[in-house]
């Protein structure tokens, strides 16, 4: 927000004054805004706008022939609104996406509320029929901001002009403030062809809403809440810091290790989470939840102090929020919404505030107050844990196993590349058994749990990160979903790796008939399709296609797939019978987990009456 | 538990549909709406009738902090405050039935619009309680034609106000 003595001192925008188009205010804003790639599709109504992108990068374009602002076309709208979602989880940075009215903004609309449930800044901006036409059923008319009402964190429909360089500008301040989300600018295509002024600078009057953020950012603990929380700490034999999304998202990984690393205390992260703590650190349990590590979900139910850190008790989680954590004495729980806390559980000690002030503030108090914990018997409880109820499968199995394709994946990417995936068996199996060492480098649709993510993710990241290694670890049904875009891959020279775990059908969808509908593949099995993947990569311009399918060839055939210098797609044809193991039922309390066939378990299994599958989700 | 809650909201276009829409989306009723501009134009008061339990309650006050165009809201069932419905109904009567009509309206505080028997049409404002009580006393002793209600208004008692939380 510029405040009065800003407005004073800061030198004018060098193009203040200048007349220009809508179309040409929405390009300067965001080239203001430090926007380096659009995501998007052209169509009638978005047409001034994309002109006027074609005339920026023309006349921006430098010596070397570098577009400043290149627009990347994907295979269909979906694609651009998860490439925008992929640089931005990638980033942090704000991803724009940029498409035509009617169909071309329907169909982002998977991504704007898979960017809404992850809580993931991106801009979609949307051509709409001029002013004086919307309402009359117009060719390439919806009503995108009542549609994106529901899904997106805010909406703008641009009737005034006047009001569209200032509303650009906001779009952007609320996609990256508070907790994150995504924005959507509906824009007629006759404002966008309106000449007006542009003044460089100006948001709009949403005061409230950027007081009740400001009201969070100045939030800082007190220190009689964080004597509160190390009594609380210091009554604990067996504290465990719960971490979320909140914790990537609101960049205080750093701050976390910190404090973890300070009192050792052990994280087990969600699925969101993922990366916040270096997976292989002595202190990480990984992941916990419905196909966590048992080690992590034993923890769960074995400490006596949980510290939930930018997490929100969803129902993938704790799976039955009344047994969850069921000997913690005492909940703690730090989160930047408010409207978290006290969601599904009560907290006995809560804060609201920016993540990583407040737990480096914890951090620092403790050290000033001289503060000891002593969780040795507890982490090495732990690590015993670790040992024995370690990840496993069918390691003798004659069979390709998912798990080993992915175990051979991560000598490779040694938790530094970043990791795309689609949804479902393929997406667990990843996150069990790649490491990850810093934030940013997981890319998956957690909340809404999008299949086709991966694809279109892993091309958006490439962009922000040209240099990294990235690998889209797919599912044969997930990938189908958005599968145009392989040719966005190789139009754009992307040296992205995709792998898709073949096993004919939606493997997590038949793994719950087998538990839950006696075994009826409902619409679940593809064995009869007659795809060629490899085909079709190489119809796509892959250099690099090939099928996987002797269990003997994994090693050497992952090793010269990862290392291959430009895009390159392998299908591997995996056990059709693999299963994600540990599973915590939905609905079902982690006593009983089941950890299948190669994974030792501390319960007896349950050998009560069938649960009733219908009825969970 | 039944709470009356009132919202400033900025006149942009789609608030009303958005805040209408984060009820319907989180599975949240609402029993009554009732929407004008206030002295700002660029604000409107909407007054929301909802029932739940008292998380449900805590849930809906934040998550509507958490709306851009909501510029700030009070739970008014959680200070004292005074509550006004107005209902208009019209109602057609027997000619003999019009003395027992003019005698139960004066009896209610209702004022007559229109005393022809045909459309007997009258005005009505109280808690809401009142209203309901007042036309289950109809029901059965006329011909009711329209059932014309505002759903509750509601306004704090003493000196809280509402404001834009900047102020």
């Amino acid at each position: 927000m510029t405040t009065a003595t800003e407005a004073l001192t800061a030198a004018p925008h060098p193009l203040a004054g200048k007349r220009m188009t809508g179309a040409e205010m929405v390009v300067q804003v965001l080239a203001d805004e430090g926007v380096d790639t659009i995501f998007g599709y052209s169509g009638g109504a978005i047409l001034p706008t994309y002109d006027a992108v074609f005339r920026h990068n023309e006349e921006l374009r430098d010596a070397d022939g570098q577009l400043p602002m290149p627009l990347i076309v994907p295979a269909n709208e979906q694609g651009a609104g998860f490439m925008a979602a992929g640089y931005a989880r990638a980033t942090g940075r704000v991803g724009v996406c940029m498409v035509t009215s009617g169909p071309g903004a329907t169909n982002t609309v998977t991504p704007v509320r898979d960017c809404l449930a992850d809580s993931v800044p991106i801009v979609v901006i949307c051509g709409q029929v001029p002013t004086h036409v919307i309402g009359t059923d117009a060719f390439q008319e919806a009503p995108v901001s009542a549609i994106m009402g529901s899904v997106a964190k805010h909406v703008f429909l641009v009737t005034d002009a006047t009001r569209l360089e200032s509303t650009v500008r906001t779009a952007f301040e609320i996609a990256r403030s508070g907790r994150p989300g995504p924005v959507v600018i509906d824009i007629p295509k006759d404002v966008q062809n309106a000449i007006g002024e542009f003044r460089g600078t100006g948001l709009l009057p949403i005061k409230s809403y950027r007081q009740r953020v400001q009201d969070v950012a100045d939030n800082a603990l007190s220190a009689s809440a964080a004597k509160a929380f190390f009594q609380f700490l210091g009554e604990s034999r067996r504290p465990l810091l719960y971490v979320g999304g909140g914790v990537i998202n609101g960049g205080a990984a750093p701050a976390l290790r910190r404090f973890a690393e300070r009192y050792q205390v052990p994280v087990a992260t969600t699925l969101m989470g993922i990366g916040a703590i270096d997976t292989t650190s002595p202190l990480s349990l990984h992941m916990l939840g419905m196909h966590g590590t048992a080690y992590a979900n034993y923890a769960v139910d074995d400490c006596d102090l949980l510290i939930a850190v930018g997490a929100r008790f969803d129902d993938r989680v704790a799976t039955d929020p009344g047994s969850f954590a069921p000997k913690a004495r005492k909940i703690v729980h730090l989160d930047v919404d408010a409207s978290e806390v006290g969601k599904v559980r009560n907290a006995d000690w809560y804060h609201v505030g920016l993540l990583a002030r407040d737990l480096d503030m914890l951090t620092s108090w403790g050290e000033r107050h001289n503060v000891r914990t002593d969780t040795s018997a507890w982490l090495a409880e732990l690590q015993a844990n670790k040992d024995r109820y370690a990840l496993n499968y069918d390691r003798d199995s004659e069979l390709i196993q998912p798990n080993f394709v992915v175990e051979e994946i991560n000598k490779h990417a040694k938790g530094e590349a970043i990791i795309s995936t689609g949804v479902g068996q393929h997406q667990m199996w990843a996150a069990q058994y790649m490491d990850f060492r810093e934030p940013r480098l997981w890319l998956t649709s957690g909340s809404m749990g999008t299949m086709g993510f991966g694809l279109p993710a892993a091309v958006g990241a490439q962009f922000a990160h040209p240099e990294r290694l990235v690998i889209d670890i797919d599912g044969d049904a997930s990938i189908r979903m958005n599968l145009g875009e392989l040719e966005t891959v190789t139009t754009y020279k992307l040296p992205i790796k995709i792998v898709v775990l073949n096993n004919f059908g939606d493997g997590m969808v038949r793994q719950w008939q087998k538990l839950f509908y006696k075994g009826r593949l409902s619409g679940s099995d593809k064995s009869l399709h007659r795809k060629d993947f490899v085909k079709a990569a190489q119809a796509d311009g892959f250099e690099y296609a090939a099928r996987l399918d002797r269990k003997a060839d994994v090693p050497r055939v992952v090793e010269e797939f990862v290392n291959f210098d430009g895009p390159a797609f392998l299908e591997v044809i995996i056990d059709q019978d693999a299963g994600v193991y540990p599973m915590v039922g939905p609905g079902l309390s982690y006593d009983q987990m089941i950890t299948g066939d190669f994974i030792p378990n501390r319960h007896e299994p349950d050998e009560g009456e069938e649960p009733d599958g219908s009825s969970m989700f | 538990m039944r709470h009356i809650i009132s919202i400033l909201l900025q006149n942009e276009a789609g608030a009303l549909a958005r805040v209408a829409s984060m009820f319907s989306t989180r599975g949240y009723n609402i029993e009554s709406l009732s929407v004008a501009p206030t002295e700002s134009p660029e604000v409107s008061r909407l007054t929301l009738v909802t029932i739940g339990s008292d998380q449900v309650i805590s849930q809906i006050n934040k998550q509507l902090l958490k709306m851009v165009d909501v510029v700030n809201m009070a739970d008014m069932t959680l200070g004292d405050h005074i509550e006004r419905e107005l209902a208009l109904v019209k109602l057609r009567l027997e000619p003999d039935q019009l003395p027992d009509m003019l005698k139960l309206t004066a009896q209610e505080g209702a004022r007559v619009l229109d005393d022809s028997a045909d459309n007997f049409t009258m005005e009505l404002t109280g808690a809401a309680n009142l209203v309901d009580d007042f036309i289950d006393r109809l029901i059965g002793r006329a011909d009711i034609l329209a059932v014309v209600r505002s759903g509750p208004l509601a306004i704090a008692r003493g000196q809280q106000v509402l404001r834009s939380a900047t102020g």
